[in-house]
C-alpha cells in the first residue's frame, strides 16, 4: 500500500504523476515475441528479470537483432560478477574461473553450484547451462565480441582480487579509480558499442573515438560510486580514491562525522566534478546511435545518472543513506529520454543548471564545477545552436514613423494581455481537471504505480 | 636552429611582456621591443632582448627602428581600450581609431618596407562581441564582424581587416582574437573585479547570472602568438586568417567574479538578482546622476548590457590550424593571478 507521504508528494508534483501514467501506457519500440521463444531462452529472460532491476525492461524492448545477444551479454557479466563478489570462494579457485570464463561460455552444460548461500544471484550460475545453450545460437560475430570483453573483464577482476592493497585500503589514485571503472563499466560500453555497430544500429565512427564509449561507462559507474558511498562503507568497501578524500580528511571514516559535514560536501563536489567532466562525451556518443530502441537503451541510464548526480550534489544525506531520485522523477526522465537527442540534451542542461545554482563559492571546487557546467552548455550549443539568425548577422533596422511605432506598440500590448488571459483560462481549466483526477483516480493510480516497477 | 629577428610592439605591456617572455624561452629569437613606455623596473635584462621607445603613430621614428632591427617577423599588440563610461560613448572615437587603426596601418607599412615575412596582429574578440545588443554563444570565425556598436570593437575590426587584407605570399599576416585576458601584471580585469569588494557591489547579480563568457590566461594568449608565428614561417596555413583564442572554458561572468572574490576571502554576504531590464533602467538613472554630479559610476546602460551578454567562442579553428591548446587552466590561472595580486597589494600597503 502506498504511504500517505507518497500521496502528498504526488499531489504537489503533478508533473511527475503525469509521467508515471505516460510511462505505464507507453508503446515500446519493439516487443519480445514470446511465442517464438524456446524454453531455454524463456529461462534466460526469467533470469534477466530476476537479476537486473533497471535494465531488464529496456533490454526487452531492444531491436530484435540485438535483443538476445545483449540479454546474454548481461547474464554472462552478471555470472562473472557473482563469482567475483563471493568472498566464500577461495582465491585459488576464483582466479582460474575469472580468467577462463570466456571459454566456460562454450562448455555445454556448464553450471556452478559452489556459491555461498547468501549470494543473491547464485541460481543464475546453478542453471548457467541455459545461457551456454543460447550463447551457441547467436551469430559468431556477436559471440566473438562477447567473449573478448568477458576475457578482458575476467582478467581485470582477477587482478583486483589478487591486489591485497586494493582490498584493504580501497582505491588510491584517481587513475586507479578510473581504471577500476574501466574494468567494471568502460568495458561494457566497449562491448555494447561493438555489438551496436556490428548489428548496423550505430555509426561505425563510434569505434574510432573510443573515449566516447569509455565515458558512457565511466559516467554511470562513477555516479553509482558517489551515490553508494554510505552503503559501500557499511559493506567495508571504498571506491572514492584516497587522492581525492585525503585532501579533505585524514581518515576516510571522518567524512561521515557530522562535524565534518562541510568538508565532506566539498569532497563530494570534487567526486561529482570528475564525473561531470564526462557528461559532454556521453551526449556526443548518443549522437552516434541510429536506432531508436538502442538510443533509449543508452539514453535512459545516462539521464538517470545526471539526475542522480544532481540530487547528490551538496547533499549531506549522501553520507547518511542511499540517496535516490523519486519514482515519478525517474518516469519523467524515462519518458523524456526516449524521444530524441535534443530532449536528452535538455535534461542534461537542466540538471547542469540546477547543479550550478547550488554551487558554493566557499567550495574549493567552485570554479571547476562552473567550468564543467559551462562545458555541457557549450557542447549542447554546438550541436543545437540556440540562435541561427544571430550568426547570419546584420538585420538592418527598419525605419518607422512615430505613428507606426505607436500603433505597433499598442498591438503588442494588446497581444500581451491576450496571452495573459489565455494563459489564465488554460491554467484554471487544467486545475479543475487535475483536481477532479486527483480526487477520483488517485488511490487507484498510486497502487498501480507502486506495484508496477519501472 | 635558425635565429629569427622579431619585433614586438607594445612589448612592455601586460600581454606584450608575456609574449616577450615566451619568445625568450624559445631561445631562437632575437627580440626588439618597440613601446612608448620603457620596461618596468623589475624586468630582467636579457642579452637577446632590446628595448626601444617610440610611438607607433610616429612614422619616421618607427621606420628608423625597423631599419635598425631588420625584423623578419612582427607581432603587433599595441592598442588602446577605453574604460569606464568612455567605453560606451563615442567621445574618444578619434584617439581610439587613431592608435588602433592608424597605428596598425603604420606598422604594416613599415614592416612591408623592411621585407618582413610574417606579421601577427593581436586583434580581439570584441570585433564580434562589442555588438552589445546581441548574444554570441559558441561564435566562430564564420560569425560576421562589422556589427560592433562600441568604438573599441569597431576600431579593432577595422584594423583587423587592414591586416588580413595585407596578406600576400611574400608578406604573411594573421590575426588573433583573445577574449578577456587576465593574469600576472593584469591592470584591468583583476583589479576591477577585486575593487567591487570594497565598493560593496558584490551582492548584486545583473541579469540571470547564467550568461557564459570566455576568459583567457595571459600566457595562453602568448603561446597562441608563438604558434601563429611558427605557422606563418612553416606551413603558412594561418596566413590571411583570424582566430579566436580563449581558455575554452566558458563560465558565467558572475562565477568568474565570485571565484576571484573567494580567492581574497570574500563571499557575498547576500545576493540580489536584478533583472536585465531593471538593471538597464537603473543604469540609465545612474548615467543621468553622474552627468549631473560629474562623477564616475560603474553602472550604466552599456555596462549592464556588457555584463548580461553571452560571449564565448568555439576554438576548433585555433586548435586545428595553429595546434593551440591552453596550457594554464582557468581555475589554476585565477589562483595564480589572485595570489600574485594579493602580494602586490600587501607590498603597497
Amino acid at each position: 500500500m502506498p504511504k500517505f507521504s507518497d500521496y502528498l508528494y504526488y499531489a504537489i508534483h503533478i508533473q511527475e504523476l503525469r509521467s508515471i501514467i505516460q510511462k505505464i501506457w507507453h508503446n515500446p519500440v519493439h516487443e519480445r515475441d514470446q511465442t517464438k521463444e524456446c524454453e531455454t531462452l524463456k529461462r534466460c529472460f526469467f533470469f534477466l528479470d530476476k537479476t537486473s532491476r533497471s535494465f531488464s525492461a529496456v533490454i526487452q524492448e531492444l531491436h530484435p537483432e540485438l535483443l538476445v545477444p545483449i540479454c546474454l551479454f548481461y547474464l554472462i557479466l552478471r555470472g562473472l560478477d557473482t563469482i567475483e563478489d563471493d568472498m566464500t570462494i577461495p582465491l585459488s579457485k576464483k582466479e582460474p574461473l575469472l580468467r577462463n570464463f570466456q571459454n566456460i561460455l562454450e562448455k555445454d552444460g556448464w553450471t556452478f553450484t559452489e556459491n555461498g548461500p547468501n549470494e543473491k544471484d547464485r541460481q543464475l550460475l546453478v542453471e548457467f547451462n541455459v545461457v551456454v545453450e543460447e550463447f551457441k545460437k547467436i551469430k559468431p560475430a556477436y559471440r566473438a565480441i562477447i567473449k573478448d570483453i568477458t576475457k578482458k573483464m575476467g582478467d581485470g577482476m582477477a587482478d583486483y582480487a589478487n591486489n591485497a592493497e586494493h582490498n584493504i585500503n580501497g582505491v588510491n589514485s584517481v587513475k586507479d579509480y578510473e581504471l577500476y571503472c574501466h574494468y567494471v563499466a568502460g568495458l561494457v560500453g566497449e562491448g555494447l558499442t561493438r555489438l551496436f555497430v556490428e548489428g548496423g544500429l550505430a555509426n561505425p565512427a563510434l569505434l574510432q573515438r573510443p573515449e566516447l564509449m569509455e565515458s558512457m561507462g565511466q559516467f554511470l559507474q562513477q555516479v553509482n560510486i558517489i551515490r553508494d558511498i554510505k552503503e559501500d562503507l557499511d559493506d567495508k568497501r571504498r571506491f572514492w580514491p584516497k587522492e581525492v578524500w585525503s585532501k579533505y580528511v585524514s581518515k576516510f571514516e571522518d567524512l561521515f562525522k557530522p562535524e565534518n559535514q562541510e568538508i565532506a560536501l566539498n569532497c563530494s563536489s570534487e567526486m561529482i566534478l570528475i564525473a561531470l567532466n564526462r557528461a559532454d562525451e556521453c551526449l556526443y556518443y548518443l549522437a552516434g546511435i541510429k536506432d531508436q530502441s538502442v538510443f533509449n537503451f543508452c539514453a535512459i541510464p545516462q539521464a538517470m545518472a545526471i539526475s542522480t548526480l544532481e540530487v547528490c550534489f551538496r547533499n549531506p544525506d549522501v553520507f547518511k543513506k542511499n540517496v535516490k531520485i523519486s519514482k515519478g522523477k525517474a518516469c519523467e526522465l524515462m519518458v523524456k529520454s526516449t524521444q530524441n537527442l535534443q530532449m536528452v540534451c535538455g535534461i542534461f542542461r537542466d540538471h547542469a543548471r540546477r547543479i550550478h545554482k547550488r554551487n558554493n563559492p566557499k567550495d574549493p571546487n567552485f570554479l571547476k564545477i562552473s567550468i564543467a557546467c559551462g562545458k555541457i552548455e557549450q557542447f549542447i550549443e554546438s550541436i543545437f545552436p540556440s540562435q541561427k539568425a544571430g550568426k547570419a548577422g546584420i538585420t538592418a533596422k527598419k525605419a518607422v514613423s512615430p505613428e507606426q511605432e505607436a500603433k505597433e506598440k499598442a498591438e503588442a500590448e494588446e497581444a500581451k494581455w491576450d496571452m495573459i488571459y489565455m494563459g489564465l483560462a488554460v491554467l484554471v481549466t487544467l486545475l479543475v481537471i487535475s483536481g477532479f483526477m486527483v480526487i477520483t483516480l488517485f488511490p487507484h493510480l498510486i497502487t498501480l504505480i507502486l506495484t508496477n516497477n519501472p | 636552429m635558425e635565429v629569427h629577428r622579431i619585433l614586438v610592439t607594445g612589448g612592455t605591456g601586460f600581454l606584450g611582456s608575456a609574449i616577450v617572455n615566451a619568445l625568450v624561452k624559445q631561445e631562437h629569437y632575437d627580440i626588439t621591443v618597440l613601446d612608448i613606455k620603457p620596461p618596468s623596473t623589475n624586468t630582467p635584462s636579457r642579452p637577446n632582448v632590446k628595448y626601444v621607445q617610440a610611438n607607433v603613430l610616429n612614422l619616421s621614428d618607427t621606420q628608423k627602428i625597423f631599419k635598425q632591427a631588420k625584423p623578419t617577423i612582427v607581432i603587433h599588440t599595441v592598442a588602446v581600450s577605453p574604460i569606464g563610461s568612455d567605453r560606451y560613448s563615442q567621445r574618444r572615437r578619434a584617439s581610439v581609431f587613431g592608435l588602433n587603426v592608424n597605428g596598425t596601418r603604420n606598422m604594416l607599412d613599415a614592416a612591408k618596407e623592411c621585407g618582413v615575412r610574417a606579421f601577427v596582429y593581436t586583434s580581439s574578440c570584441a570585433v564580434v562581441t562589442d555588438d552589445v545588443d546581441r548574444d554570441y554563444p559558441n561564435m566562430d570565425e564564420s560569425t560576421p564582424t562589422g556589427n560592433a556598436t562600441l568604438v573599441y570593437g569597431q576600431s579593432k575590426a577595422a584594423a583587423e581587416k587592414l591586416v588580413l587584407q595585407a596578406n600576400t605570399p611574400h608578406f604573411l599576416t594573421c590575426a588573433l582574437r583573445p577574449s578577456i585576458i587576465f593574469g600576472l601584471g593584469d591592470t584591468q580585469t583583476l583589479p576591477t573585479i577585486h575593487a567591487c569588494i570594497s565598493k560593496h557591489e558584490t551582492p548584486y547579480i545583473l541579469g540571470s547570472g547564467l550568461n557564459l563568457f570566455d576568459f583567457v590566461y595571459v600566457t595562453n594568449v602568448a603561446d597562441a602568438h608563438l604558434l601563429a608565428v611558427s605557422n606563418l614561417l612553416t606551413t603558412r596555413t594561418a596566413a590571411g586568417e583570424a582566430f579566436f583564442v580563449s581558455n575554452g572554458q566558458p563560465v558565467p561572468f558572475r562565477d568568474f567574479c565570485v571565484a576571484i572574490w573567494a580567492e581574497f576571502g570574500h563571499v557575498p554576504p547576500w545576493e540580489a538578482r536584478i533583472p536585465r531590464a531593471v538593471a538597464w533602467a537603473l543604469g540609465g538613472v545612474a548615467e543621468w546622476v553622474t552627468w549631473l554630479t560629474g562623477s564616475q559610476a560603474t553602472l550604466s546602460r552599456g555596462s549592464v548590457k556588457d555584463a548580461c551578454g553571452v560571449r564565448y567562442a568555439n576554438l576548433e579553428k585555433a586548435r586545428r590550424v595553429l595546434g593551440y591548446e591552453p596550457t594554464v587552466g582557468l581555475a589554476e590561472g585565477v589562483k595564480i593571478a589572485c595570489q600574485h595580486y594579493k602580494r602586490q597589494i600587501e607590498q603597497l600597503s
